[in-house]
């Protein structure tokens, strides 16, 4: 039990120092091979062009196929009205997850 | 009395015989051609009444009711008009002139301006008094001219900086009085005013060993400018305009370098914020540094530096009132328009979703009771990449207490959100730390570094700089900055060995154990705000490659709608087209580029001519 140990010697009343308050600071991202979409040529961190011109900012998510080539979503929905295929890899185009 | 006598020859005779003129009129022909025809009469007349002028302008009392019935006797005879007019006229005009060349070089402008502002209330109550009354318009304007139209130039010149520098309301007031009377004068007025601002204005722009006064020295300036333009030019437009044109031409003398000191400056006061002024004053100072704001050119650089300062007071929670954030925030977007803000405010959004999230995990740890979690007040923020300026990862070596804490954190999140990616940023976090001194306890104020460094010491009380390097994998710069702030600040809770101001690999830190402060919270954190050499130049860099390709972008899309283009009319596009400053060669550069890369080529026969390339 060397965590329980690790824990027991934060909290050690004789010690100088002890924390009490954690201010930490993070940094989230989608989690995909390529950051721009191949579709709209925008970054998948940033909102679709079509998105960013509406002001849908937060609405505009990643989506991620079987084959693991990801796009923006609403990038996605409008190219599938076309082809059903991956622009990237050309396999069928069967959806994995999108972000949230 | 003879006029009595005649009255029934007058009435009865003269009125039938239409050919007759009336007595009365015969009468003053009679008089005009036998007494005041004879020259030496009508010149002694005339001098007489030339004389008398002359004297009740020099500051005699005269009879003014011998001169105006003097003068009144000419306008029945009908040569006032004729003959006496232009005499007086042409004497004032004379004397004038002479008055206002000698008392122009022999008195202050202000004293001259009172004096002519005297001088013409004057000749109008004369003319007013004595004489006929479609003479005082001519009067005016000869006084005029000659006072003023003829001084102009020299009066501004001489006079009007040392006016506006004094901030003489009053003596300003008379001179836009004074001057908007004559043709012109405004004009001249308007632009010895733009020049003198130019001047005082680049000054303060130019000056780089005032840079830190800069920002509040223009805005002082620019109050007491608009100050004597409402007050003293009745805020004539030409004037709003002048001031306006003159402060955005000296602001742009120097590129860059003010954008960057505004952004600071708004960050001063959102940090000391409602300490030092109230909300109200606080917007008003917004207002204004946004007057200042619409005359930088260069707004890619302020925006960089702000959202950069805007980022930090967020983070380490040093943002005076969220309130003055927002209002600033809608004052930037009406200026900007929303794809500036659209970031800034998602970086608000950010912080305020943290929070939500920070409830809703507290809320599932209580439920769960995973294990046992140390007792630690752990809050996240929670940011949105794109939204913020990027901030390197560095990789530190966290006790493992706290290991396990992020990582719980993170199990919790990513469960909430699927398909992200979560990553710490160490450099960014702050905490408090409960810490028991011989001479009292204390709570520390820290920077997540500092926290780290401190901790250490609960082992041991003397570490080496390597020591702590290979302890706490903090990057080597960042280390040695820590340090300092510990061993080297104010509060120094580490002693260096051997001392000094800078941290080399050998140096030994040992705690200082009769630590001793007034204050029971300490905070040693601000190095965590400062901003740091490489920071400043890391963002103007940014900026510089931002529009780089903002040029790149703008050559392309001209270039893919004109297919063919002059250098020349390609450049007059850009520079429309962009809203940063532009040297031509930077253009040239990247045309340059852009053609090593097939976006387009030169023409074969004229080199001047380029050729889009799809």
């Amino acid at each position: 039990m060397a965590d329980d140990a690790s824990d027991n010697a934060h909290e050690k009343p004789t010690q100088l120092f002890t924390l009490k308050k954690w201010n930490a600071v993070a940094v989230w991202n989608w989690d995909v091979e390529c950051d721009t979409c191949a579709i709209c040529r925008v970054q998948v961190m940033d909102a679709c062009l079509r998105c960013q011109a509406d002001n849908k900012q937060d609405e505009c998510v990643v989506v991620w196929g079987e084959c693991n080539h990801s796009f923006h979503n609403c990038c996605m929905a409008l190219w599938v009205e076309q082809n059903n295929r991956c622009p990237l890899c050309q396999k069928a185009w069967v959806i994995q997850g999108t972000g949230k | 009395m003879i006029r009595c006598i005649f009255l029934v020859l007058d009435r009865t005779y003269v009125l039938q015989n239409s050919m007759l003129p009336s007595l009365w009129d015969l009468g003053l022909d009679l008089f005009r051609e036998n007494v005041l025809s004879r020259e030496h009469v009508r010149e002694r007349c005339f001098f007489g009444l030339l004389n008398l002028i002359k004297r009740e302008r020099s500051g005699d009392t005269i009879d003014r009711c011998l001169l105006r019935n003097l003068l009144s006797m000419l306008n029945d005879l009908h040569i006032y008009h004729t003959m006496f007019e232009k005499r007086f006229l042409h004497e004032t005009e004379e004397s004038y002139s002479i008055e206002g060349s000698a008392k122009r070089s022999s008195m202050e402008v202000h004293e001259y301006l009172i004096h002519t502002e005297r001088r013409i209330s004057e000749e109008r109550d004369l003319c007013l008094a004595c004489m006929d009354h479609s003479t005082l318009k001519p009067l005016t304007l000869c006084v005029e001219e000659q006072l003023i139209s003829k001084h102009t130039e020299a009066l501004l010149s001489k006079g009007l900086s040392h006016l506006i520098v004094e901030n003489r309301i009053d003596d300003l007031m008379r001179l836009y009085k004074l001057f908007s009377a004559v043709k012109d004068g405004i004009q001249s007025l308007c632009t010895h005013f733009n020049k003198h601002v130019k001047n005082v204005a680049s000054l303060i722009v130019l000056d780089v060993s005032n840079d830190h006064t800069m920002v509040q020295d223009l805005l002082d300036l620019k109050e007491k400018l608009s100050n004597i333009v409402t007050k003293c030019f009745s805020k004539d437009l030409k004037f709003v305009e002048a001031l306006r044109e003159a402060f955005e031409s000296s602001i742009n003398k120097r590129q860059n370098k003010p954008a960057e000191l505004i952004a600071k400056y708004v960050d001063q006061r959102m940090k000391s914020g409602n300490k030092e002024a109230t909300e109200v004053e606080l917007d008003r100072t917004l207002d204004q540094i946004m007057m200042l704001f619409r005359f930088i050119h260069g707004k890619d650089v302020f925006e960089a530096f702000y959202k950069k300062d805007l980022a930090k007071r967020l983070l380490v929670g040093k943002s005076a009132s969220v309130d003055a954030e927002k209002s600033m925030l809608s004052k930037l977007k009406q200026e900007c328009g929303g794809m500036f803000t659209g970031k800034l405010e998602g970086m608000f959004n950010d912080i305020s979703h943290s929070k939500e999230l920070m409830a809703q995990y507290r809320q599932h740890v209580t439920t769960k009771k995973e294990g046992k979690v140390p007792n630690i007040d752990m809050s996240v923020n929670i940011l949105t990449m794109g939204y913020w300026p990027t901030y390197p990862p560095m990789e530190v070596q966290l006790p493992s207490y706290l290991v396990k804490l992020q990582d719980s954190f993170k199990d919790f999140y990513l469960s909430k959100h699927s398909g992200r990616k979560l990553s710490f940023r160490a450099s960014l976090g702050h905490c408090v730390l409960k810490s028991k001194f011989k001479n009292g306890n204390k709570e520390l104020q820290v920077s997540q570094f500092q926290a780290l460094v401190l901790l250490l010491y609960n082992e041991a009380t003397c570490f080496s700089f390597l020591q702590i390097k290979s302890d706490t994998q903090i990057e080597d710069s960042e280390l040695r900055r820590t340090l300092q702030s510990l061993a080297c600040g104010k509060a120094r809770i580490l002693t260096k060995s051997p001392k000094g101001k800078d941290v080399n690999d050998g140096d030994n830190f040992n705690l200082n154990t009769e630590f001793k402060h007034k204050l029971i919270r300490i905070k040693i954190n601000q190095i965590q705000l400062k901003e740091s050499v490489e920071e400043n130049t890391d963002t103007t860099e940014r900026v510089f490659q931002d529009r780089q390709y903002q040029i790149d972008a703008a050559i392309v899309r001209t270039m893919k709608t004109r297919k063919t283009l002059s250098h020349q009319l390609l450049l007059t596009e850009l520079y429309d087209q962009l809203k940063f400053p532009l040297k031509a060669t930077d253009i040239k550069k990247r045309i340059e580029s852009l053609i090593e890369r097939d976006y387009m080529e030169r023409d074969k026969d004229n080199t001047t001519q380029y050729h889009y390339m799809a």
